[in-house]
């Protein structure tokens, strides 16, 4: 019996772990043989995930990645500590829910800042050939968000986009380097982020966002499952895509 | 809670004249008081006065007042 999925002998990067779809990654990442490297602000709800993680040797770095100028330095001592990096997959990021008169430009930029700024100086970094091993794979996370849009969401989908346009432009640059770089664009996912959002919006809104998704809300491990297919061999002749894992959202 | 700067910051969040809302004004007479200008008094009770006020409880407000006692009872 062959597993395709397989991440032995793999050493992973995943920001976002203390929580929701960066959590369930990290998880299932480790149930597929991956060392993982769990990124996150929160050192109690990091540690809940690293515990929950299968095998040993998985470290957990907690770091604010809107500290984009620490980035380079940071990232050079994940690698002393823990080798040479497979993977990197970028779940952090915060949602945004704010129609343009009262939306203001600091949010605009922590938005941009968290969702973004920081992919590019994680990819930037994790593309130098110190950092990263022979053929590496990185995943950002976007969102439909990037692909359509919705009253409300311009600044959170303007980053989830970016991302997008990002990972394509990356995807050229990179892969004479051996370096995939792909995102994943999924819907509403059960989630604390979701959870937040769910509070903004009447019933009636709630359910017409769910009955828009015909395949119903998406668990983590949903998008979780996407990942590991884009990082292990099974992704290797893909890169600079946009997968939508969207419970059929972006087919109407 | 000053009501008064309460009813300015809303003015703004409902691209209204400066001084168009006021405490006693019914919602269902307010113009421009629809589903973006919910998000909109929603995202500004979190950056204003740093509450999460849950959408259900929206629609069982009748005036302003209404909507400043949401905020203030998210506070307590």
């Amino acid at each position: 019996m062959i597993n395709p999925l397989t991440l032995e002998n793999r050493t992973i990067l995943v920001t976002g772990a203390s929580s929701g779809i960066g959590r369930a990654t990290a998880r299932l990442l480790s149930q597929l043989g991956a060392t993982i490297v769990a990124v996150g602000r929160n050192a109690n709800r990091l540690q809940e995930t690293t515990d929950s993680l299968e095998g040993s040797g998985h470290h957990a770095m907690v770091f604010d990645l809107a500290d984009l100028d620490a980035i380079p330095g940071w990232i050079a001592k994940v690698v002393e500590q823990g080798g040479p990096l497979d993977g990197l997959v970028h779940s952090a990021g915060i949602g945004s829910l704010a129609p343009l008169r009262v939306l203001g430009m600091a949010e605009v930029e922590q938005v941009m800042r968290v969702n973004y700024f920081s992919a590019v100086a994680l990819t930037k970094e994790f593309a130098r050939k110190r950092i990263h091993r022979q053929t590496a794979s990185i995943v950002l996370i976007s969102s439909v968000a990037g692909v359509v849009g919705a009253a409300g969401r311009t600044a959170y989908s303007a980053s989830k986009g970016a991302l997008a346009a990002f990972a394509r432009s990356a995807a050229l640059e990179l892969a004479s380097a051996g370096l995939r770089v792909n995102c994943i664009a999924p819907a509403y996912v059960r989630t604390e982020m979701y959870e937040a959002t769910r509070g903004s919006l009447t019933d009636e809104q709630l359910n017409a966002l769910v009955a828009a998704q015909p395949l119903g809300l998406g668990e983590p491990l949903d998008v979780a499952y996407a990942v590991a297919f884009l990082l292990a061999g099974t992704g290797r002749w893909i890169t600079g895509a946009v997968l939508p894992v969207d419970g059929g959202y972006t087919a109407q | 809670m000053d009501l008064n700067a309460f009813c300015a910051k809303l003015d703004e969040a409902l691209d209204v004249p400066p001084g168009t809302v006021r405490p006693d004004q019914a919602l269902d007479q307010l113009e421009g008081w629809d589903s973006v200008a919910v998000l909109a008094f929603i995202a500004m009770a979190d950056t204003e006065y740093g509450v999460s006020v849950p959408a259900k409880d929206i629609p069982e407000c009748r005036t302003i007042n209404d909507l400043a006692n949401l905020i203030l009872r998210q506070k307590a």
